[in-house]
């Protein structure tokens, strides 16, 4: 016999409790401490309310090209990993060959290898009179500029350790999308773009806002990659509130860049939970 | 499927490893040991100090602990900082290469011991240029050299002076590059001898206590000058590695010609093949650039806070302070008196009696920040 809803509601809700209560206690809280951390100043003269660490932040240039250069990061690693990942996704979806397994077993690799090993990897062989160099140089062709130390290295390393996760959601979309519905539409002579633009895209839009989501708030505070990489200033955020807390001993600086940071994550988190929403939506 | 198997397979594994145990708890006896030092240094600590040290103490050992780099170490203490307001145990005793100047509101809640008043009986041998606050206890210095590839750079032409460092670097761009100064002391002391050029090399001016925002707005300006100077000729038109091993890499792989580096870990790299024989190393006659020493730094309220304190004496003796030398390839920590007369003897010409010690504290931090803001957006982002 089923149960009341009246009775079933207390279980669900104390099965929803604890991963609620823990949300707000690890994230919800420390978010909310930190913007009262940086406007509630601790002054001589006790804690005083000032947006001075904001004013500071937004009028100085050098926190600003910083700002600029992990948007910039951000962006280009979200287009690189769209163009790479989804030719990849829609392959394994839809081939059937043997190779496809090892295909997919090179995409998931980059999830195994730590971004320190990998940054030091990148180094060997991208780095000035690295392997590149030397297969280049072997076959009579010229040196190329090494990404290496300029705002290219990090994006490199980046984009390769995010493919897994990229494809993965890709790769979980594109289940949606019926043999079915691509047959019925190839049956009425729809050619290879005509299937991807009207019958493969509409439907896998989400996990694509999902994937770029994920990818994006993973990138904007990303710290290894960017610290090894990439030059040393601009530098991205996540190493610039590293060195201004450990370095320059100042929390309430690095807590204000962390806010700011978090400021424009929440734009794609927001992104994130609407797509999940929608989908629960019957 | 068998995709499919492989996936479910792989991922239960990782969730499985995010979960193992991770508990323990600090035993009596067993002094927890960590380090931010690079590989030679554990070395030392593994073969040389922690054999010697359990012999002459039976019944206590050491627990040597690689704790990464300085953050890494940072979040250990801030462990034991949280440890401390929950009279819990910080399962952590004795820190090597830390400043206890970290984290922040450690100091004045007395997370460190005060080596003054912890006893040591070594503790007046110390060499006072390495002394700076009574918590950091300094037992070894090691020296800034410049190396560099003598297949490509004629040891009779490798600068001598800062002056002709300067022409060297200009005369031959993109040879040279050094590390941001916050991460690794190779990059750091090039820095601060940049400092000290602009100063009239004159050590005396910089003391732990005046680095005052008025001295530094006066003092350091001259010294970003002279870096901004030699910037569009380093490496890539001004580009600086992340470390002192990422420099050592680059020389290793013929990208530059010469880099600074620490004395101890060149001389480790040679022998260990991961640079080559052909390695030549040089030091500025003019004035050297600056050394360091690295600190041991005790937890108050660790479980083996005497045990600690007794290793930090013992290291300080004369036979751990020896093999610093010999071993290491690094400086006592003690004044020179407190040295085998020999090794005195056989040192005194490589090693020269002064090594330029720069203060540490608030002038790192201004030297750091000065650095990042001046010097270093001389990269083009758009190159």
């Amino acid at each position: 016999m089923p149960a009341s809803p009246e009775r079933r509601r207390p279980v669900g809700l104390l099965l929803v409790a604890v991963p609620v209560l823990l949300v707000l206690w690890l994230v919800i809280w420390p978010i909310i401490s930190a913007v009262i951390t940086t406007i509630w100043l601790r002054t001589p003269e006790g804690t005083q309310f000032s947006l001075e660490t904001y004013r500071f932040f937004f009028s100085d240039g050098y926190s600003l090209s910083n700002l600029s250069v992990t948007l910039w990061t951000t962006g280009v690693c979200a287009i690189l990993l769209l163009v790479i990942c989804l030719p990849i996704a829609l392959y394994l979806r839809f081939s059937d060959s043997k190779v496809a397994a090892y295909v997919q077993g090179l995409a998931i690799f980059p999830m195994f290898v730590p971004s320190i090993i990998l940054s030091f990897a990148l180094i060997r062989v991208l780095g000035p009179n690295g392997t590149v160099d030397l297969l280049l140089n072997a076959i009579s062709l010229p040196k190329i500029r090494s990404p290496y130390l300029t705002p290219w290295g990090p994006v490199i390393g980046l984009v390769w350790d995010n493919i897994p996760l990229t494809v993965l959601i890709l790769l979980s979309g594109l289940g949606n999308v019926s043999n079915q519905s691509i047959e019925a539409a190839r049956d009425v002579g729809a050619g290879r773009f005509a299937l991807l633009w009207h019958i493969i895209l509409p439907r896998i839009t989400n996990s694509i806002l999902v994937a770029i989501s994920f990818a994006v708030l993973g990138i904007f505070s990303a710290f290894t990659l960017p610290y090894i990489l990439g030059p040393a200033a601009p530098e991205m955020m996540g190493p610039f509130m590293q060195r201004t807390f450990r370095d320059l001993y100042d929390p309430t600086s690095a807590i204000t860049q962390a806010v700011v940071t978090f400021g424009f994550c929440i734009v794609f988190g927001l992104f994130y939970v609407r797509s999940v929403a929608k989908n629960r939506t019957p | 499927m068998k995709r499919r198997t492989f996936m479910i397979s792989a991922a239960g594994a990782a969730a499985g490893m995010a979960v193992l145990p991770r508990m323990s708890f600090a035993a009596e006896g067993t002094i927890d040991w960590y380090t931010s030092s690079d590989q030679n240094i554990l070395d030392f600590w593994t073969n040389v100090v922690k054999p010697a040290f359990e012999a002459a103490n039976p019944g206590t050992t050491l627990n040597l602990v690689d704790g990464g780099d300085n953050a890494g170490l940072q979040s250990i203490a801030e462990r034991g900082l949280a440890a401390m307001s929950s009279n819990a145990d910080p399962q952590a005793d004795f820190f090597e290469g830390f400043d206890s100047r970290q984290p922040v509101g450690a100091l004045e809640q007395g997370l460190w011991v005060d080596f003054e008043q912890a006893g040591l009986s070594n503790y007046s041998k110390l060499n006072p240029l390495g002394i700076d606050i009574p918590t950091n206890l300094p037992y070894r210095g090691s020296q800034v050299l410049l190396a560099y590839d003598t297949t490509k750079l004629d040891p009779a032409n490798a600068p001598k002076t800062w002056p002709d460092l300067m022409a060297w670097i200009k005369a031959n761009p993109g040879q040279f590059i050094y590390n941001r100064p916050n991460k690794g002391g190779s990059g750091l002391n090039f820095v601060r001898r940049a400092v000290l050029e602009a100063n009239g090399q004159d050590l005396s001016k910089f003391t732990v206590d005046n680095a005052t925002p008025e001295n530094t707005a006066a003092m350091l300006p001259a010294a970003w000058e002279i870096l901004k100077d030699i910037a569009p000729s380093l490496f890539d038109q001004g580009a600086y590695t992340s470390g002192n091993t990422q420099s050592l890499q680059l020389l290793g792989q013929a990208a530059v010609t010469m880099i600074p580096a620490w004395s101890d870990q060149v001389l480790k790299a040679i022998e260990q093949g991961v640079l080559p024989e052909t390695t030549g190393l040089v030091q500025l006659q003019d004035l050297g650039l600056p050394g360091g020493f690295s600190r041991i730094t005790i937890l108050s309220n660790g479980v083996n806070k005497d045990a600690a304190i007794k290793l930090a004496d013992f290291v300080l003796s004369e036979e751990i302070q020896s093999a610093v030398l010999t071993e290491l390839g690094g400086f006592p920590g003690v004044s020179w008196d407190y040295v085998a007369s020999d090794l005195r003897e056989r040192f005194a010409d490589i090693i020269p009696s002064s090594i330029p010690v720069f203060p540490s504290g608030p002038w790192e931090v201004a030297i750091n920040d000065g650095w990042y803001r001046t010097v270093a957006p001389n990269v083009d982002p758009a190159s």
